[in-house]
C-alpha cells in the first residue's frame, strides 16, 4: 500500500506541482487548499504525511493552526511546514507547534522528495533496533543513519531533520572546518548565512539541555564550523 | 543677527518721536510768545489808554514814584523839576493795578526821561511744593535725578539770576520806544546785557490830542513761557521715553518668546532627525493656533512621513522578497517537474539556464530579506564578552582562505580588547565589510583591516583602495537599499543593504559605523566603533 501524502497549499500552480512529483514518486497524494477542506478529511483519514503551507491565502497563520489540530490527532505524524516566509520567528513558532521540520519553497524538488523520504524512514524505524553498521560514533556522539536520530552519552537529543543532517556534516570530518555553504548543500536547504548561524544556535541548545558541558561545535569566524573531537 | 536685534532696529523708528515732538514744541512756543507779546502789548495799551490826553501830566518833568525817589536821590542827581503832586497821584494810582505782576512798566515822556517806573522783571519766590509720597517720590525722584539734567542739555531752562544793570538807561534808542513815539504800538524781544534771560517789550504811544507825548513800556522776561514750553516738551519727552521703555520691554519679551519657540522648534527638528537623515524620534506638533505651531506642526508631519518612508522602504525588500517567493517556487516546482518528465535532450539545455537564473534569482530574494531577518534576531541576540582582536584574526584568517587571491593587512593590538557582543553578528559585519572592500579594490591591492581603542571605544578600520565616495553619499551609505555602484548587473547583486546590515550591527552594539575617502585619496576607509566592555 503506497503511503498517503497531504498537500496543504493555496497556491493552485504550487499544489500541483508538488502532487505531480509526489505522485511521480509513487506516494498516494491529496492535496487541500484551505485549512477547513484539511481539517474536514483528516478527521475522516489521517495521512501518513503533512506538508502544509503556513499562510492559506486570508487565513495568515492558518497553517500553524492546522498543524495543532493535527498534532493533537496524531502525536506521531510526521508534519513539514513549507513556506515561503523564512524568518526565524516562523522556524521557531513552527517547530514549537509540532512540525517535524521547516523548509522554504526555495527548496528544490528533489531535496524535497530526499526530505520526505527521510521522514518516512526515520518515522517507521523509530522503533526498530538499531543496527550496528549504520551507526556512527564520535565519542559520547551516536548518529544513526537510519533512523535519523542522535544520541549523547547514551541520551536521545531530538534534533529536525535538518539540523540532523547539519550535525551529520560536522561530525562526519571532526575537525574539519565546514562552510555555510556546503552545511546548506548537506542539509538539503537553502537559507541565508545568518538562518544557518541560527540553525546551529539550536542544535547547540539541544545538545546542552542533555549534557550542560557541551561545546562541540566550533564557530570558525569567517569561515564557518567544526566539530571539535 | 536674531529676531530680537532685528525688532529692536524697527522700535527705532519711534525714535523719531522726540524729533517731531521738537517741532511740535517750537511750534508752542511760537504761540506762547505770540500771546505774551499781546498779553504785555495789552497791558501797554490799557495803562496808555488811561493816560491819553492828559496833557497836564507831561507838562512838566515829573518826579519819579516813590520806588524810584531813593535812587535818584541816592545817585544825587535829582531832577530839577517837580511834578504836579496831583499827576504823579494819578498815575500811581493807575500803575498800582498793575504792580502785582512780573512786569516792569515804564512811562517816558518825548524825551525819554522817566515819568514812572513799576514793578520787577524778577517773578517773587515761588512757595516750595510739597514733599511727594510713596510712588510719586520715585517718580519725581526719576523726572528730577535722571531726566532733568538730560534735559537741561537740550533746551535752555529759565533763571532768575539774570542782570537788569543798564536797563534804566538803555531805555534811550530801544526799538520800540523809538516805535512807540513814532505813533506805532510796539513789541520786541531782547536778551538781558548778560545774556541770561530773554526780555520781551512792548511800547505803546500816549497820545495827546494828534500829537505823540510819550510811551508806556511794558516789559516782561520771557521765563513764564519758557518754562511752559519746557515743561510742554518734558512731558511729551518723558511719555515718549516711558512709551519706548514699556515698548521695548514688551517687544523684548515678545521676541525672545518667539525665538526661545523657533529654538525649540529648529532643536526638536533637528533632534528628529540625526546626521544621517534618519528619523530618530516622532516629533510633538505643538498645540498653538499661531505660525509657529502650524509650522511646529508641518515639521511633525513631515517627520512623520519621512519616518514612514524610511519604515516603508526598509520593509519593502522584505515584503517584495516575500511576495516574489511563492512565484518563484511556482517556476521552480514546474522546471523540477520538467527536468523529470521525458523532455528531449536539446531542452534540457534550456532548463539548466532557467534553472541558472532562478539560482539567482533566489540570491536576489535572499539578500532582500537578509536585512529583516538580521533585524530580528537583533531582538534575541545574545551578548557576551568577545576578545576583538582574537575573532577579527580568525575571521581574516577566513577570509584568506574564501578570496585566495587577494593580501589582507592585518594590524591587531597586543593588549586585548575586549567588547560585550554577540560574535556572530560582529563576524557578519566584517564579512560585509570585507566584501565590499574586496570588491571595490583593484586586483593585487591589499585590503587592509586594523584595529584599534581609544579610552571607551574599539574601532575597526577596514581600508582598501579603490573609487572614492560620491560627495553627499556619506551619510547614506550606511541606509537600507542605497548603492555607490554603478548599475553594472555583475554576478551577485547589490542592493545597498550590506552597510545597512553593518549600521545595524554596529548600533545593536551601541556603537556607529563611518565611510570616508582615504586621507590620501586613493580609496575608502570604513570605520566602526564598538563601545569596550566594562571590567567587572
Amino acid at each position: 500500500m503506497s503511503r498517503r501524502i497531504a498537500i496543504v497549499e493555496d497556491e493552485p500552480a504550487i499544489r500541483a506541482n508538488y502532487t505531480d512529483v509526489l505522485k511521480r514518486q509513487g506516494y498516494d497524494v491529496a492535496a487541500y487548499a484551505d485549512r477547513a477542506t484539511a481539517m474536514s478529511a483528516f478527521r475522516t483519514r489521517l495521512p501518513d504525511l503533512a506538508l502544509i503551507d503556513i499562510g492559506l491565502a486570508d487565513d495568515v497563520d492558518g497553517g500553524f493552526a492546522l498543524c495543532q489540530e493535527l498534532r493533537a490527532l496524531s502525536a506521531s505524524l510526521p508534519i513539514l511546514f513549507l513556506s515561503a516566509r523564512d524568518s526565524d520567528f516562523d522556524i521557531v513558532a513552527g517547530l514549537r507547534l509540532g512540525a517535524d521540520d521547516y523548509v522554504t519553497k526555495d527548496v528544490s524538488l528533489p531535496h524535497l522528495t530526499a526530505r520526505i523520504a527521510a521522514l518516512f524512514r526515520r518515522s517507521e524505524l523509530a522503533q526498530a533496533p538499531a543496527g550496528a553498521d549504520d551507526v556512527l560514533a564520535r565519542g559520547p556522539l551516536a548518529l544513526d543513519l537510519k533512523r535519523l536520530s542522535v544520541q549523547w552519552n547514551d541520551r536521545r537529543v531530538d534534533l529536525t531533520l535538518t539540523e540532523f543532517w547539519m550535525v551529520h556534516a560536522l561530525a562526519r570530518h571532526p575537525g574539519h572546518v565546514k562552510d555555510r555553504d556546503s552545511l546548506m548543500r548537506d542539509a538539503r536547504i537553502v537559507v541565508d548565512d545568518a538562518t544557518i548561524t541560527s540553525h546551529v544556535k539550536r542544535i547547540r541548545k539541544k545538545f546542552v539541555a542533555v549534557d550542560a558541558s557541551f561545546d562541540r561545535i566550533d564557530t570558525v569566524y569567517g569561515m564557518g564550523y567544526r566539530w571539535r573531537e | 543677527m536674531s529676531i530680537r536685534i532685528k525688532l529692536l532696529l524697527v522700535l527705532s523708528v519711534f525714535l523719531a518721536i522726540p524729533f517731531l515732538g521738537w517741532g511740535y514744541v517750537r511750534e508752542l512756543d511760537r504761540v506762547l510768545q505770540n500771546a505774551q507779546e499781546q498779553k504785555i502789548a495789552g497791558t501797554a495799551q490799557a495803562v496808555a489808554t488811561a493816560l491819553h490826553d492828559r496833557a497836564r501830566l507831561f507838562d512838566r518833568t515829573p518826579v519819579p514814584l516813590e520806588s524810584l525817589e531813593k535812587e535818584h536821590r541816592g545817585s544825587g542827581d535829582a531832577p530839577q523839576a517837580m511834578p504836579h503832586p496831583g499827576a504823579v497821584a494819578e498815575v500811581e494810582q493807575i500803575l498800582n493795578g498793575m504792580s502785582r505782576t512780573t512786569s516792569r512798566i515804564w512811562i517816558v515822556d518825548r524825551n525819554l526821561d522817566v515819568l514812572a517806573r513799576t514793578g520787577s522783571l524778577h517773578a517773587p519766590t515761588a512757595a516750595p511744593e510739597p514733599e511727594p509720597q510713596g510712588l510719586e517720590r520715585i517718580g519725581r525722584w526719576i523726572e528730577e535725578g535722571l531726566l532733568h539734567p538730560l534735559y537741561a542739555l537740550a533746551l535752555a531752562q529759565p533763571t532768575e539770576d539774570f542782570s537788569e544793570e543798564g536797563a534804566a538807561a538803555t531805555l534811550a534808542g530801544m526799538r520800540e520806544v523809538d516805535g512807540a513815539l513814532a505813533g506805532r504800538l510796539t513789541t520786541t524781544r531782547r536778551t538781558t546785557p548778560d545774556g541770561r534771560a530773554v526780555i520781551v517789550a512792548a511800547a505803546q504811544p500816549i497820545w495827546i490830542g494828534d500829537d505823540v507825548r510819550g510811551a508806556v513800556v511794558v516789559e516782561e522776561t520771557a521765563n513764564a513761557e519758557l518754562a511752559l514750553r519746557n515743561r510742554a516738551f518734558e512731558r511729551l519727552f518723558t511719555i515718549v521715553l516711558a512709551t519706548l521703555l514699556i515698548g521695548s520691554v514688551a517687544l523684548t519679551l515678545f521676541a525672545s518668546r518667539l525665538t526661545a519657540r523657533i529654538r525649540r522648534l529648529r532643536d526638536e527638528a533637528e533632534a528628529a532627525i540625526d546626521a544621517q537623515g534618519r528619523v530618530r524620534g516622532a516629533l510633538a506638533g505643538s498645540s498653538a493656533r499661531d505660525e509657529i505651531g502650524d509650522l511646529s506642526r508641518s515639521f511633525s508631519a513631515v517627520v512623520t512621513r519621512l519616518a514612514q518612508y524610511a519604515g516603508y522602504r526598509e520593509n519593502m525588500a522584505s515584503r517584495l522578497s516575500h511576495e516574489l517567493r511563492t512565484p518563484l517556487a511556482v517556476v521552480r516546482s514546474s522546471l523540477d517537474n520538467l527536468r523529470q518528465a521525458a523532455v528531449p535532450h536539446e531542452a534540457r539545455v534550456y532548463i539548466d539556464r532557467a534553472q541558472g537564473g532562478l539560482a539567482r534569482l533566489a540570491e536576489i530574494l535572499t539578500r532582500m530579506t537578509e536585512a529583516t531577518r538580521l533585524e530580528h534576531s537583533l531582538h534575541d541576540a545574545e551578548r557576551e564578552r568577545i576578545e576583538l582582536g582574537a575573532l577579527v584574526t580568525a575571521c581574516v584568517d577566513g577570509y584568506r582562505l574564501a578570496y585566495a587571491a587577494r593580501v589582507f593587512v592585518l594590524d591587531v593590538p597586543a593588549a586585548p580588547l575586549v567588547i560585550a557582543g554577540a560574535p556572530d553578528l560582529i563576524a557578519q559585519m566584517l564579512d560585509k565589510l570585507v566584501a565590499n572592500a574586496h570588491e571595490f579594490a583593484p586586483a593585487g591591492a591589499p585590503v587592509a583591516i586594523r584595529l584599534a581603542q581609544d579610552d571607551v571605544h574599539a574601532h575597526v578600520e577596514v581600508e582598501n583602495e579603490g573609487p572614492l565616495l560620491p560627495e553627499g553619499m556619506r551619510e547614506r551609505l550606511f541606509d537600507s537599499m542605497v548603492s555607490v555602484r554603478a548599475q553594472s548587473g555583475g554576478e551577485t547583486p547589490h542592493l545597498g543593504l550590506g552597510l545597512y546590515i553593518v549600521r545595524l550591527v554596529a548600533e545593536f552594539h551601541g556603537g556607529g559605523a563611518r565611510a570616508e575617502n582615504r586621507t590620501d585619496g586613493k580609496g575608502v576607509v570604513v570605520t566602526i566603533t564598538l563601545p569596550l566592555a566594562v571590567d567587572r
